[in-house]
């Protein structure tokens, strides 16, 4: 294996991780965001929220996420690392938000009641009563829709994303060592991927911890 | 204060409470007993909503619970709730628990909402606990915080569906004792319960249920010692011999 003539393009391969760390992280802030909104829908008293929060996420679970990048791409922006972002959002807000209605779920049906015969609305006891213990069950799930976020984000590379996978591509077609490059790749994902494992790890023992 | 005028409710097909009639003045203790699966927690829990009626009409304070242009998060404000299994918030500490609905619904201050939650937390017993979370009492005492949160809202009515039935024997005298104490002060209750001693002690009124009805309505006394209906009788015999 010769890295040293990969690590020549090392300006491109920083680029490419700042590039998969930023759409990684813009994409899960707003997965999260709106994963919460979808599953809120789902369990709320409105029929039809519910049946308009199901429809996500049966559709965007079951369709490829390459397909979804694709789409967003050559419909809204030719902007290659908008689009993987977007789309990548798009993809996990499903996933989120059936992890959170999981989470939700697992909440005794007392907590709602109680808060509710206070005379908090159903948003303030979502909000003050219900998320927050929820938290604690999701926190898992979640971190593993993060590392999957973060290997998903290669599939910028499909439409000019510029993030690491990309510049990949790009080193091992101007090096012709493919195989080099690519291993050398793996190990950036790993430098990315296994301490986030841990972080993962870390935060579940510490909601374990507070009551 | 409390009117239930040809009630009925169904869930789904099932018939759970039959064309009920039943008037709760203010400042009365009733004491709602019945066998198990007649409807006395879904009478109770219509009161504030959390049941739905099918039909008849049932208001608090001439308000119809279930109008569509009632503000129902207003009207239970006013109507305080204590379940059996307590349904303390498990991620706030005991303090936490009773400030909460002060402060975001009433719009109170902290200082205010804590100033008014130590005066309850003092008057069910448990003051020094006000910093603990539910998981560190015991099941008395964490019924009497549920007590104290109910309460710290100012309600005029105060709602209990079996609040000693998942307690330790030696557990139930303290929450009881709480509930004397408000009864005697002249709070308006509702209360599920098959403590005999309660009942006669501060009951106005025994309400019977039996599958889905009101079948007898007696002052504790005459309930206990003399119940008109034989379904009664049945029952009575049953909670006492075990
Ligand atoms: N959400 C619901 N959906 C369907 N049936 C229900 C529901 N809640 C209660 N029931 C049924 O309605 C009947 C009355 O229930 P309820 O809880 O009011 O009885 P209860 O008198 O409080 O009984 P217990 O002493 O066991 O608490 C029961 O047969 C119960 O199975
Ligand atoms: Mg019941």
């Amino acid at each position: 294996m010769d890295f040293a003539r990969v690590w020549a393009y090392s300006d491109m391969i920083i680029e490419g991780l700042q590039v998969t760390m930023l759409a990684s992280v813009i994409a899960l802030l707003a997965s999260l965001f709106f994963g919460t909104l979808v599953a809120v829908m789902r369990i709320s008293p409105f029929k039809s929220l519910n049946w308009l929060g199901s429809a996500y996420v049966e559709f965007f679970r079951n369709i490829p996420l390459l397909l979804i990048i694709l789409s967003v791409f050559f419909i809204f922006t030719p902007k290659g690392w908008i689009a993987g972002t977007i789309g990548l959002t798009i993809y996990t807000t499903a996933f989120i938000a059936e992890a959170i209605r999981a989470g939700i779920q697992s909440i005794p049906k007392g907590q709602m009641e109680a808060a509710r015969s206070t005379g908090l609305t159903y948003g303030q006891a979502m909000i003050l009563i219900i998320l927050p213990q929820a938290i604690k069950v999701v926190i898992p799930p979640l971190g593993n829709q993060f590392l999957n976020l973060v290997k998903n984000s290669s599939l910028l590379a499909m439409v000019a994303g510029g993030d690491l996978m990309y510049q990949a591509d790009l080193i091992s077609s101007i090096t012709f060592k493919t195989m080099d490059t690519y291993v050398f790749i793996a190990g950036f994902y790993l430098i990315l991927t296994i301490p986030l494992s841990f972080l993962v790890k870390y935060l579940e023992k510490r909601f374990a911890l507070s009551g | 204060m409390i009117v239930f005028n040809k009630v009925n409710k169904y869930f789904g097909d099932f018939h759970v409470l039959k064309d009920i009639d039943l008037t709760i003045t203010k400042g009365e203790v009733v004491v709602v007993i019945g066998p198990s699966g007649s409807g006395k927690s879904t009478l109770l829990r219509c009161i504030n909503h959390l049941e739905t009626i099918s039909d008849g009409s049932l208001t608090v304070n001439d308000i119809p619970v279930n109008d569509k242009k009632t503000d129902i998060n207003k009207l239970r404000r006013n109507i305080g709730m204590v379940f059996q299994h307590f349904h303390l918030y498990p991620h706030k500490t005991v303090l936490e628990n009773i400030i909460l609905a002060p402060m975001k619904v009433l719009g109170k201050s902290e200082a205010e909402a804590k100033e008014t939650a130590k005066k309850y937390l003092e008057k069910v017993g448990i003051l020094e606990k006000a910093d603990s979370y539910p998981s560190q009492l015991s099941g008395g005492q964490q019924q009497r915080v549920a007590i104290a949160r109910g309460l710290a809202m100012s309600p005029e009515i105060m709602l209990f569906d079996e609040p000693t039935s998942a307690l330790d024997p030696e557990m139930i005298g303290e929450v009881l004792d709480v509930m004397k104490t408000l009864a005697h002060e002249g709070m308006t209750m509702v209360v599920v319960t098959h403590e005999m001693g309660f009942a006669k002690e501060v009951a106005d009124r025994i309400v019977f249920m039996d599958e889905g009805r009101v079948l007898e309505e007696s002052k504790p006394s005459e309930f206990y010692e003399n119940p008109r209906e034989e379904r009664a009788k049945l029952f009575l015999s049953r909670i006492l011999n075990h």
